[in-house]
């Protein structure tokens, strides 16, 4: 089995690490890291639950990169994204709303939330339900997770108001 | 290998089993977008789709294409997928595209060794289904693609870069990738449609895509395109004639999604009864022309 060290940056941290040229991201992450918040479901990208965001904050399948190829590229996962001490709102948000059963989704679920909300505070009906078709609840429906995003879009809008003046 | 989001799939079901696999994602030349001087779109193999929806070029010149590529997958897969990707797509069906122990108690079929069909028990090639949704799209609005290898490019019709046989389904030589899809200037209106069990994240059922330009009662040119119904999108001669002569009157209309079912011939039943698909045919193509009707002619930037 052929090895290659890469660099790569997980939540801010630098790790330099030999990674089989066959694992995927999601391996290294959970496997090699020890970063067991991202799940690992269908693997093959229709679940969402292995949900991570790249360096431009956009959500992608760490079941379906290799490894390799982030060599110098960094990643943020469920671990990296709490402020402080304090949730990030969309966390809180899912607490707050119960936008949990088993919870086995819910990492990957936060991930996608996010990657949507960093870069649009004030998402359409359409444009969170087209987002989260990438993550699938299986336990409840998607009724309390979208009432959670709506609220954690609410928390980061005001915060952006703030920020602006 | 350029998003992988196909291929690391089929590889894990060892569908795909390559000794060496190749990136193309470190190859900044291939994910550029740019104008040519006739006003023609250079697409690069490479984009990703995800940047390729907000591309001012694409949405400006093209939007129905914004529409396909938008239909495809989810944000995750479109973050990473690309349009050469898409369009080299590999075929699908439900007897090869099981996990390896499933295909174990089985036999093989052409995919993986004999002659054989499981699908098509009278089938002398592999029927699996041909799922790009921007194929269909970029077929009817005249769209090539550029190949390119060791030994040089090549330019050729998007429509003959397809073959109608579920194994070797591009006529993609061993050594050579995708390198840019060309898309000619557009003075037309196009739509694209596409019909899933599941709206988010599904491979289409069917997917249909009309360009057409002049005026609803007497149209110039017409291209009517299918795709995941066979092993290559399929341009629909008979229904586009009956349009031109006809125009995208209600009548028009109604006869050429008729003909499109009658002209379907060796539909396959994969995934779904291929009495349903016929229906869906017919169905999906009468929608998206009456919708296609109502969008303003002439302009170039229909929708």
């Amino acid at each position: 089995m052929t090895k290659q060290l890469i660099t790569l940056t997980v939540n801010g941290d630098i790790h330099e690490i030999a990674v089989a040229s066959h694992h995927t991201l999601l391996d290294v992450l959970r496997n090699d890291l020890g970063l067991t918040g991202t799940k690992r479901g269908c693997t093959a990208g229709s679940c969402g639950v292995c949900t991570v965001n790249g360096a431009k904050g956009e959500a992608i399948c760490s079941c379906l990169t290799l490894a390799v190829e982030w060599d110098g590229r960094s990643v943020t996962t469920i671990e990296g994204i709490q402020e402080g001490n304090a949730l990030h709102p969309v966390q809180a948000a899912f607490l707050e709303y119960g936008a949990v059963q088993c919870g086995f989704c819910t990492p990957g679920v936060i991930m996608t939330a996010k990657a949507l909300l960093d870069v649009n505070t004030s998402p359409s009906e359409e444009e969170i339900n087209e987002t989260l078709a990438g993550a699938i609840c299986r336990c409840t429906g998607h009724i309390k997770i979208k009432k959670a995003v709506r609220a954690a879009a609410i928390v980061l809008r005001e915060r952006e108001a703030a920020e602006a003046s | 290998m350029s998003g992988g989001s196909d291929l690391l799939v089929n590889m894990k079901f060892k569908l795909d089993t390559p000794k060496v696999l190749i990136s193309l994602n470190g190859l900044p030349e291939l994910q550029t977008v740019e104008e040519l001087p006739d006003g023609s779109l250079r697409i690069g193999g490479g984009c990703k789709l995800t940047d390729l929806i907000k591309n001012p070029l694409i949405v400006a010149q093209c939007p129905a294409l914004r529409d396909a590529l938008y239909g495809v997958a989810s944000r995750h897969i479109r973050n990473v997928g690309t349009l050469g990707g898409n369009l080299c797509l590999d075929t699908r069906c439900w007897y090869t595209n099981q996990s390896e122990q499933w295909r174990d108690k089985r036999e093989g079929c052409f995919k993986t060794g004999p002659d054989l069909c499981h699908v098509l028990k009278t089938a002398t090639r592999c029927h699996a289904i041909n799922s790009s949704d921007s194929a269909p799209l970029l077929i009817a609005i005249g769209a090539s693609v550029t190949l390119a290898s060791h030994t040089g490019e090549r330019e050729v019709p998007l429509i003959d870069f397809y073959r109608d046989d579920g194994v070797h389904h591009t006529v993609l030589e061993s050594g050579e990738i995708l390198v840019a899809v060309t898309v000619p200037r557009f003075e037309g209106r196009a739509i694209f449609a596409k019909l899933s069990q599941r709206e988010g994240l599904d491979f289409a059922a069917g997917t249909f895509a009309a360009a057409v330009a002049g005026p609803n009662d007497h149209l110039e040119s017409v291209r009517l395109v299918v795709n995941s119904m066979g092993a290559a999108p399929k341009v629909l001669i008979v229904s586009e004639q009956i349009l031109k002569k006809s125009g995208l009157t209600d009548e028009g209309i109604e006869k050429a999604a008729l003909a499109a079912r009658g002209t379907m011939g060796e539909i396959t039943n994969i995934f779904t009864p291929s009495g349903y698909k016929r229906r869906l045919v017919k169905a999906l193509i009468r929608d998206a022309l009456v919708e296609l009707r109502e969008q303003p002619a002439g302009n170039e930037a229909s929708r």
